[in-house]
């Protein structure tokens, strides 16, 4: 049985990266076609597969859960905080509201530079860096309530869609609300992170009301985060940067 | 291997921002008041949030 909530968590969270690492291997194929970026993109995923398996396989064999609630909500609040951060910036119009043209601009330029197994390894180191985050993703939404195949069946999910999408168009994804995801997801990932590493240093009573104080966090996250925009804005000239 | 640690951890701005987050989690913790932790940390992780959104 599936659960929702990790599903679209994961779904959500791959989809933002599974962009980016379509982005690159559009920009490399343009070079080396897309024969040999596909296989270079294929060969990342198979590194990422196993990862992914192994990840939970060490999980299973039974560590103490604390340990690894405070390692996984340590990696979680760094995601979480950056992209909550990130999605606040760009909200406020301190940056630009996609990275894919820019990421598309700065893989061509790279290529422009390098031979053909040097665009091969940008593809490949592309997938699997961008593929690192939904790895993680996926250990730690798996590692809530054990749901490993609705974690993994959520980040699959969302590699079929984005493949899908940028097949049809040939071009970077830049129509993807991707901001959007990103705060909301920047929201789940800071409220998990901060729920979990508190839980771990300070026991199962550090969280009043158990586990409905994750919802509550992920509210007073969403607010901050729409209020410090909204902040920002008036304080800050749109377009300006730090 | 600086691009798949910076993938992994972030950048500096954003290790300390959690680094210090997990000190205060630790110190309230070591000094019997988690309680009060249930309420400042998620202040603090927001104002970590409003330092990186606006370096």
């Amino acid at each position: 049985m599936l659960d929702w909530t990790v599903v679209t968590a994961a779904f959500l969270t791959a989809a933002v990266e599974w962009v980016e690492a379509f982005t690159i291997v559009l920009a490399v194929s343009l070079s080396i076609g897309w024969r040999a970026a596909g296989g270079a993109a294929l060969a990342a995923l198979a590194v990422l597969a196993v990862m992914t398996v192994a990840t939970g396989g060490v999980l299973n064999l039974g560590l103490e859960v604390r340990w690894l609630q405070l390692a996984i909500g340590v990696f979680l609040l760094l995601f979480g905080v950056r992209w909550l951060a990130k999605a606040v910036a760009r909200g406020a119009g301190m940056k630009a509201m996609h990275d894919e043209a820019e990421i598309f601009a700065e893989t061509r330029a790279e290529l422009s530079r390098g031979d053909r197994s040097a665009s091969w390894l940008i593809a490949f180191k592309g997938v699997l860096l961008e593929g690192l985050e939904v790895w993680l993703i996926v250990a730690a939404f798996g590692l809530h309530g054990r749901a490993w195949i609705s974690s993994g069946a959520g980040a699959a999910a969302a590699l079929v869609v984005v493949l899908a999408a940028g097949l049809a168009v040939r071009a970077p994804l830049t129509r993807v609300p991707e901001n959007a995801i990103k705060f909301v997801v920047g929201v789940m990932i800071t409220a998990f992170g901060t729920y979990w590493t508190f839980e771990a240093v300070a026991g199962e009573r550090a969280w009043p009301f158990g586990d409905l104080s994750l919802l509550a966090l992920a509210a007073f996250y969403a607010l901050g985060g729409l209020s410090l925009i909204a902040l920002i804005r008036r304080t800050r000239p749109v377009g300006a940067t730090a | 291997m600086k691009a798949f640690l910076k993938t992994l951890f972030g950048d500096a701005g954003t290790v300390t921002v959690v680094a210090l987050v997990m000190i205060a989690e630790t110190a309230l913790t070591a000094i019997g008041q988690a309680g009060l932790g249930a309420f400042l940390i998620p202040i603090a992780v927001l104002a970590g949030v409003a330092r990186l959104a606006t370096r």
